[in-house]
């Protein structure tokens, strides 16, 4: 860095250049273990799964190589595998909608609450984030069936008369989903509601506007673009999960990450799986680009 | 617009309206704290149950399902797959995001836009795709006679798919709060780059690559759906054995398991405060 002669000698010559190739070399050594994880123990298995979904399927065998868009046409020929595909985008637009409504408004009540109050609510946010998804279904698990929590509480409370059960419904799939979503979503929006002025709500109410306008007016338009963020973040988790509307949702409910498990374990078609994960492959990155399309579109606008 | 005139906020209509507001936050504060804490009471509460079934109400309290958990080899070796697994993703992965954070945040180097996307892909892609795409990529590979499928080393780097990305997420942020005056009075003093990185850099970020470390545990601990995809009967983690016994009948040993796992998660976040309050007070003093 710091040359305090300067010679025009060879050998210094030699070692400047040395220097320089050093240093332009020595980013991509840093970066090679991150690199080599994500180069082969990610775009080799992408590019495989890609080649797999064109091969062929016969019989028992695992696949059989060849060439073929026959999956891909059944992917959006059979209505088995179109009901899913709607079925899972259906479910993650719903489920993502009613989480983003349900954070936002805990990321207002954080954002207004006094601060004894803001790591307590935190504290109470991390949990769902920091549970393991499988121990979240279980819990879920005992809490709507016919001898569940849910089911005893209303019998004890006198509110029902006979036992009920919620499970294995779409109820308890989009709840257990929402659950899930539901940390992302708020820590976004707070992080949001964090750089907005509170005084911009006390200006508008003394300026008379109720409450409802001033939340459309001023609280809306300042946080458009995070409830764009995390609307798009719960749909991308949601479109790829499998286990949580599986576990809670009926026998009928087929997700998209269902199929390509059954497919992959049931089945032993691989490149059916493949194809079906190439779509959701797809699918995330077009909800990705178009968020960020979106958001840059939005930004521009504002400032 | 009429009313602009009510400053003082006397009016009856404004003092009517804070009232309501207050009990629908109310309302939405209970339901928010029910609804987050249902699954996690439900879940502790019953594993301290005595019966075999679940079902409520309980009557009988004992440990006794978690003497049987501990007591099963299945469940402990799973443990232990889980713990070797978490470990070996914190090592990978810790390692990999903090060199590849130093690099993007110290060098210039071209399409570096793209490599960062590269690098934060996976992050986005759902477990099932990574874990089908892994275990075909690698399903009948053998190196030496050591099969890689169902190997623990092949959770380990498939797990630092999404632990990586976020420790260099992290690891990004927190190089850029550090002041590089410090760096380049180490350099004048004669210290190589490698030797500033590690004796003046590290130091200095250690609470954020603690808490990355950790990060990469927990996430580890606690993802299935690509375990289950890569492992075989003899290295499943904690999480895969509770999916798979859960399909088959659920105990309340599913509880006592879930109870373990999340034990070990919330040692590890108040291993982290530990630490951070640690790093403050050297700070104070």
């Amino acid at each position: 860095m710091t040359v305090t002669t300067v010679k025009e000698s060879p050998s210094y010559e030699l070692n400047r250049r040395k220097a320089i190739r050093r240093k332009q070399l020595t980013p991509w050594l840093l970066m090679l273990p991150a690199l080599v994880i994500v180069l082969i123990f990610f775009g080799i298995p992408t590019l495989y799964m890609l080649r797999m979904s064109f091969n062929l399927h016969i019989g028992q065998r695992l696949y059989v190589p060849g060439f073929t868009f026959e999956h891909y046409v059944n992917l959006f020929a059979n209505p088995l595998f179109t009901n899913a595909i709607w079925t899972t985008v259906q479910l993650s637009l719903l489920s993502s909608l009613c989480t983003v409504l349900i954070g936002y408004g805990f990321a207002v009540l954080v954002w207004l609450k006094p601060a004894k109050w803001r790591l307590l609510f935190i504290g109470l946010a991390l949990c769902p984030l920091l549970i393991s998804e499988i121990a979240i279904i279980f819990g879920w698990w005992m809490f709507f069936p016919k001898n569940g929590l849910l089911s005893y509480a209303l019998l004890s409370s006198g509110l029902i008369t006979d036992k009920i059960s919620l499970m294995y419904t779409e109820f308890a799939a989009f709840v257990g989903l929402v659950y899930v979503t539901l940390p992302y979503c708020f820590f976004i929006l707070l992080s949001i509601f964090d750089g907005i002025d509170k005084r911009m709500l006390e200006a508008s109410a003394d300026l008379g506007a109720p409450p409802f306008m001033s939340f459309r007016e001023v609280l809306l338009p300042l946080t458009r673009s995070g409830l764009l963020v995390a609307f798009s973040q719960s749909f991308i988790w949601t479109i790829g999960t499998y286990a949580t509307p599986s576990a809670l949702g009926p026998d009928t409910l087929w997700t998209m990450g269902y199929l390509i498990q059954e497919q992959m374990l049931g089945k032993h078609n691989w490149p059916m799986a493949s194809a079906f994960s190439m779509v959701l492959v797809v699918g995330v990155a077009c909800a990705m680009a178009l968020t960020r399309s979106l958001m840059s579109k939005r930004t521009s606008f504002h400032v | 617009m009429s009313d602009i005139v009510m400053t003082d906020g006397t009016t009856p209509r404004r003092s009517l309206e804070p009232a309501i507001f207050r009990m629908l936050g109310l309302a939405f504060t209970v339901f928010i704290v029910a609804y987050i804490l249902i699954p996690i009471v439900v879940t502790l509460v019953m594993s301290f149950n005595d019966a075999a079934m679940i079902r409520f109400p309980i009557n009988d309290w004992s440990l006794k399902w978690y003497r049987d958990f501990f007591g099963s080899p299945q469940w402990t070796d799973a443990l232990m797959n889980s713990i070797v697994i978490a470990v070996g993703t914190a090592a990978i992965s810790t390692t990999s995001g903090i060199l590849a954070a130093w690099a993007f945040e110290r060098f210039h180097f071209p399409f570096k836009d793209l490599w960062y996307l590269l690098i934060m892909l996976p992050l986005f892609m759902p477990g099932v795709v990574l874990g089908l795409g892994v275990a075909i990529a690698f399903g009948g590979l053998q190196i030496g006679g050591y099969s890689i499928y169902g190997s623990r080393e092949l959770v380990m780097v498939a797990h630092s798919l999404w632990a990586m990305p976020l420790v260099f997420m992290l690891m990004e942020a927190t190089f850029r709060t550090i002041d590089y005056r410090v760096i380049e009075a180490s350099y004048d003093l004669g210290a190589r780059p490698a030797r500033t990185f590690f004796e003046i850099v590290i130091p200095m970020v250690s609470t954020g690559i603690i808490s990355s470390a950790l990060f990469a545990f927990v996430i580890s601990l606690n993802e299935f759906v690509m375990a289950l995809f890569l492992t075989d009967r003899d290295t499943q983690t904690l999480p895969v054995l509770m999916w798979l016994s859960l399909r088959s009948a659920g105990t309340p040993r599913l509880a006592v398991a879930s109870v373990i796992l999340a034990l070990a998660v919330f040692a590890c976040l108040t291993l982290i405060m530990i630490w951070y309050v640690r790093q403050l007070r050297k700070v104070a003093r």
